[in-house]
């Protein structure tokens, strides 16, 4: 197997041994089923764009969450020490992770299916459609938050400085499709491109955009190797 | 065979590690010796590839180790100081996992599990969680995972800290059976472990190589006499006619001790008279109570070498001139301690008059 699957498949299977992890989990889901109980089932609508973006934007807080600890809780115990020392590559470890809270990730979308078994059950109308390619835009949205996620939690081994780090900066993401009324439309039309907002919105309304799938993808790696380039970089000029 | 070259590395100002070279070879046991701050974990951080080192180089059997990191790693076995492991694993699946991170593949893979099972005594433990294990335990963990690929070097950074004698004692043995066939180097502070483990020992301080030699050889870089003590319990002893066939010997000291007396003699390194001397007593009819020889212990040794600088060689005198400006330091802050020290003095001293008025004053009172 795969080195990084070898850590993936550790990391998956320990997270789910942590109650934290059903504690995030579950508060997770519960935000999101109470805001669909509360608006989605009221208007009947069989349209799933608004607690799409219900879920998007509690991956604010609930990613950060799940990736605070990969490498910062590693590097803090020492065990970070131990798996660099194994004939693996630092990639192997980042990309393993990675895929690890990934996994976790698609855990959690699978238990907010249900919100499509209610809405075909009691909506008229529903397109399928735009509901898979939602769930591809916010797997790949969710990607693109870990990614920065991780890379918070490679600058640090304080696991909540890592959770700060990671919610400034995709919040600074997120927020820059909602500020259009602050700034000149100008350079709005300019930034909101930067926005994950701008990128999911055709993924909603059930169109898949290559661009957007490769601007996704390119937060992803970009920010993968930023951490990898931080643990090596810790490699050179360790204080210890 | 590892050969480290001129190692060196810094963090900042600090030198960490400055110009380290040695070999060691294939079945020999190198203890890394040093005070804590020494360069000890760096050293090993850096032969582990863990770290790289400013300038100098790392070989195993020839090829340098940062030339190809993976392969290098894969013939390495590493126990990091403080012997980190995956609390919320079971001993096995944490052995696993490494071992699957080794690539190590069936039926080689169940082979060597077996045998860290069993040479490590992890047999009892085997399907509990690493957080729940007693620190022995954790600690045999830690060894078989760092033995499980039957590395050709085995590198362990304090493996016997925190334990209690008897686990100690264990890890030691197991230690002792790896090297038999593995170049092992373990890194230590205390004197004990290394006398009872290492056929060589590398005293390490200040990031430099005081000194690099067999644990025999180590008395010698201090003193050419050793000392036998001899409690004995007679009337009137007189080691006079002994004494004269020996030239060599001298009787140093005589101190009593409970109800008997205990002779101090000092003879050369070299000689060990115990035998004559136990012969002599006899021969006299006394009581012989106990006698030893009382070599320098490691500790001495290390105390003496890593707290004064014995070794100056012309390069270190630039070196020194640094620490001059350092000791300057030290000077003016023990000048700082004395000033405080006079007050307490003072202190004392109104005590004590306090105390002579309040005595002066009770036995007015007598009056």
């Amino acid at each position: 197997m795969n080195p990084a699957l070898t850590i993936a498949n550790k990391e998956y299977s320990l997270a789910n041994r942590s109650l934290s992890t059903y504690i995030i989990y579950g508060v997770y889901l519960l935000a999101c089923g109470i805001w669909f109980a509360l608006n989605a089932l009221k208007i009947g609508a069989a349209d799933m764009r608004g607690i799409f973006g219900v879920m998007h934007t509690l991956f604010l807080f609930f990613i950060p969450a799940l990736t605070m600890g990969s490498i910062a809780k590693e590097r803090s115990t020492g065990t970070l020490e131990l798996i660099s020392t194994l004939p693996i590559k630092l990639g192997h470890i980042v990309w393993g992770k990675f895929l690890g809270v990934l996994f976790q990730l698609v855990t959690v979308l699978l238990f907010t299916l249900v919100f499509v078994l209610l809405i075909s059950l009691f909506g008229i109308g529903v397109e399928y459609g735009a509901i898979f390619t939602g769930y591809l835009g916010l797997l790949f949205a969710g990607a693109a938050f870990i990614a920065i996620g991780m890379f918070a939690s490679s600058l640090t081994d304080n696991q909540v400085l890592a959770f700060i780090i990671a919610f400034a900066i995709s919040g600074a993401l997120f927020i820059i499709g909602r500020i259009g009324n602050l700034i000149p439309l100008k350079l709005f039309a300019t930034i909101e491109y930067f926005g994950f907002d701008y990128h999911l919105e055709s993924f909603l309304k059930g169109v898949i955009d290559s661009r957007d799938l490769i601007w996704f993808a390119a937060v992803t790696i970009i920010f993968i190797l930023l951490a990898q380039f931080r643990l090596q970089a810790q490699n050179l000029s360790q204080e210890r | 065979m590892l050969t480290v070259k001129n190692l060196s590395r810094s963090f900042g100002d600090i030198k960490a590690v400055q110009n380290i070279s040695f070999t060691a070879d294939k079945g020999e046991i190198v203890g890394f010796l040093g005070p804590n701050g020494a360069g000890k974990t760096t050293t090993l951080r850096m032969m582990v590839g863990y770290l790289q080192p400013d300038s100098g180089t790392i070989e195993l059997d020839g090829e340098n180790v940062f030339d190809n990191p993976l392969a290098a790693s894969a013939r390495i076995g590493y126990l990091p100081e403080l012997n980190p492991l995956y609390n919320e694993m079971t001993v096995e699946e944490f052995l696993r996992f490494i071992a699957a991170l080794r690539k190590m593949k069936e039926p080689y893979l169940s082979e060597r599990l077996e045998f860290v099972r069993d040479n490590c005594g992890l047999d009892e433990v085997w399907k509990q969680k690493i957080g729940t294990l007693s620190k022995g335990y954790r600690q045999r963990t830690g060894l078989a995972q760092a033995i499980i690929h039957n590395p050709d070097l085995l590198i362990l950074d304090e493996p016997t800290s925190g334990l209690d004698p008897n686990q100690i004692l264990e890890i030691r043995e197991l230690i002792r059976e790896l090297g038999e066939n593995k170049t092992v180097i373990l890194s230590s502070h205390i004197m004990q472990e290394v006398q009872a483990l290492c056929s060589r020992v590398i005293i390490i301080h200040k990031g430099q190589i005081i000194v690099d030699d067999s644990i025999e050889n180590l008395s010698s870089y201090i003193s050419e006499t050793t000392q036998i003590v001899l409690e004995l319990e007679a009337e009137n002893p007189d080691f006079q006619p002994w004494l004269e066939q020996y030239p060599q010997v001298q009787l140093t000291d005589i101190e009593p001790k409970d109800d008997h007396l205990a002779f101090k003699f000092t003879i050369p390194i070299e000689m060990d008279l115990r035998k004559e001397l136990s012969a002599f007593v006899s021969e006299q009819g006394w009581y012989l109570i106990s006698m030893y020889r009382e070599t320098q212990s490691l500790e001495e040794i290390f105390h003496l070498l890593t707290s004064e600088e014995p070794f100056y060689t012309e390069e270190e005198e630039e070196k020194e001139e640094e620490e001059e400006v350092i000791e300057g330091e030290e000077i003016s802050s023990e000048e700082v301690n004395e000033s405080e020290a006079e007050p307490e003095e003072e202190t004392i001293s109104l005590r004590e008059t306090e105390e002579k008025a309040q005595e002066e004053s009770s036995t007015k009172e007598q009056k």
